[in-house]
């Protein structure tokens, strides 16, 4: 019973977002602190079906202190994360945020939350929210 | 030295490179079952003295990494992306080998590049996480050294405008045999199956 509750609230995410909708998130997975820490790694696919690149400029969320957009990169051996300003999705395309590439750094987790909301920002604008239950 | 000699020079040493490689190919015996991503290493040279501490506290020297196959990678808890990537991958890799009867099964063992924040009861919460029976290891930054540059393993600070850090750090998993040998490198991307895959090989032909 337990495997469903993942696929339940991907299924939910993908529900409240209109496949219309000029920003679409699918694959959302935010992993939950590992033991004793704070902090933790969320990936997420976003599609931009709009006629115009949109660029996410920060993330939020209300269960965590801060939010940043990073990238591992991978260069003669050595394993680094960089932090990224900004992510833009061009038209008709997708950026995936996936393990060992892009992806979000969840940081000071508030207590122990069973939902984990995320707000995409553009500028000034709230361009995307996402409540996802974290997994393991 | 004129042109000619130069000739002479260039031709006496590639005399010398073909007849060393067609003896080498004559001499050896046919190839054993190659590896997939791992680098076999034959040369072993004993680990440096070191001193620092397991994730139970208890102080640990080279002979730590004799009595079983190791295979260690160096990475620190606040590392959420590539850290429990790997270690995730060397966990899945260890549980198929279980799974399919395989004997020696390896240690998980994780060198925390970040001795300062990774104190043994972190490392303990955070190896455990990955089943029983992994080693974590920290200490003082000192003797970390010593370990790590005798096995080629960078790392580093990467200081952030908020005065905290991420530690930059050599993605490999290298291979100890129960002698404490170093006997091989996976360089990233790790993929379980090629562990899985390359285990069998080194554990024969070392
Ligand atoms: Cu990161």
């Amino acid at each position: 019973m337990n495997r469903f509750v993942p696929i339940l609230a991907v299924a939910l995410v993908v529900a409240c977002s209109d496949a219309r909708a000029p920003l679409v998130a699918s694959d959302v997975t935010i992993n939950k602190p590992m033991p004793g820490m704070q902090m933790a790694a969320g990936y997420l696919t976003l599609t931009n079906n709009s006629p115009e690149p949109i660029t996410i400029t920060d993330v939020t969320s209300p269960q965590y202190g801060a939010v940043e957009m990073h990238e591992t990169m991978i260069e003669d051996g050595i394993s680094r994360m960089i932090e990224l300003s900004e992510v833009t999705i061009e038209p008709s395309s997708s950026v995936a945020f996936e393990p060992g590439g892009k992806h979000l750094m969840l940081m000071r987790q508030k207590g122990e939350p069973d939902l984990v909301t995320l707000e995409l920002h553009a500028d000034e604008t709230v361009v995307l929210t996402i409540s996802v239950a974290p997994g393991d | 030295m004129n042109p000619r000699k130069i000739f002479i020079a260039t031709v006496a040493i590639v005399a010398i490179a073909v007849g060393a490689w067609l003896s080498y190919q004559v001499a050896s015996p046919p190839r054993a079952q190659s590896t997939r991503a791992a680098t076999l290493l034959n040369g072993a040279n004993a680990l440096p003295e070191f001193t620092l501490v397991d994730h139970t506290g208890a102080p640990v020297g080279a002979d730590v990494f004799t009595g079983q196959w190791d295979l260690v990678f160096f990475g620190f808890t606040h590392c959420p992306d590539v850290c429990p990537l790997t270690l995730q991958v060397l966990a899945s890799a260890r549980q198929q080998l279980a799974d399919s009867g395989f004997e020696p099964l390896p240690r998980i063992v994780l060198v925390s590049v970040d001795p300062e924040r990774d104190t043994p009861d972190k490392l303990a919460q955070y190896v455990s996480h990955f089943g029983e029976g992994n080693l974590g290891i920290t200490g003082e930054l000192e003797e970390l050294r010593k370990l790590t540059g005798a096995l080629g393993i960078f790392f580093g600070k990467s200081m952030r405008e908020d005065g905290s850090y991420l530690v930059d750090h050599s993605s490999a998993v290298l291979a100890f045999d129960p002698n404490g040998q170093f006997r091989a490198l996976f360089g990233s991307p790790h993929q379980a199956e090629n562990y899985v895959h390359d285990i069998p090989i080194i554990v024969d032909q070392s």
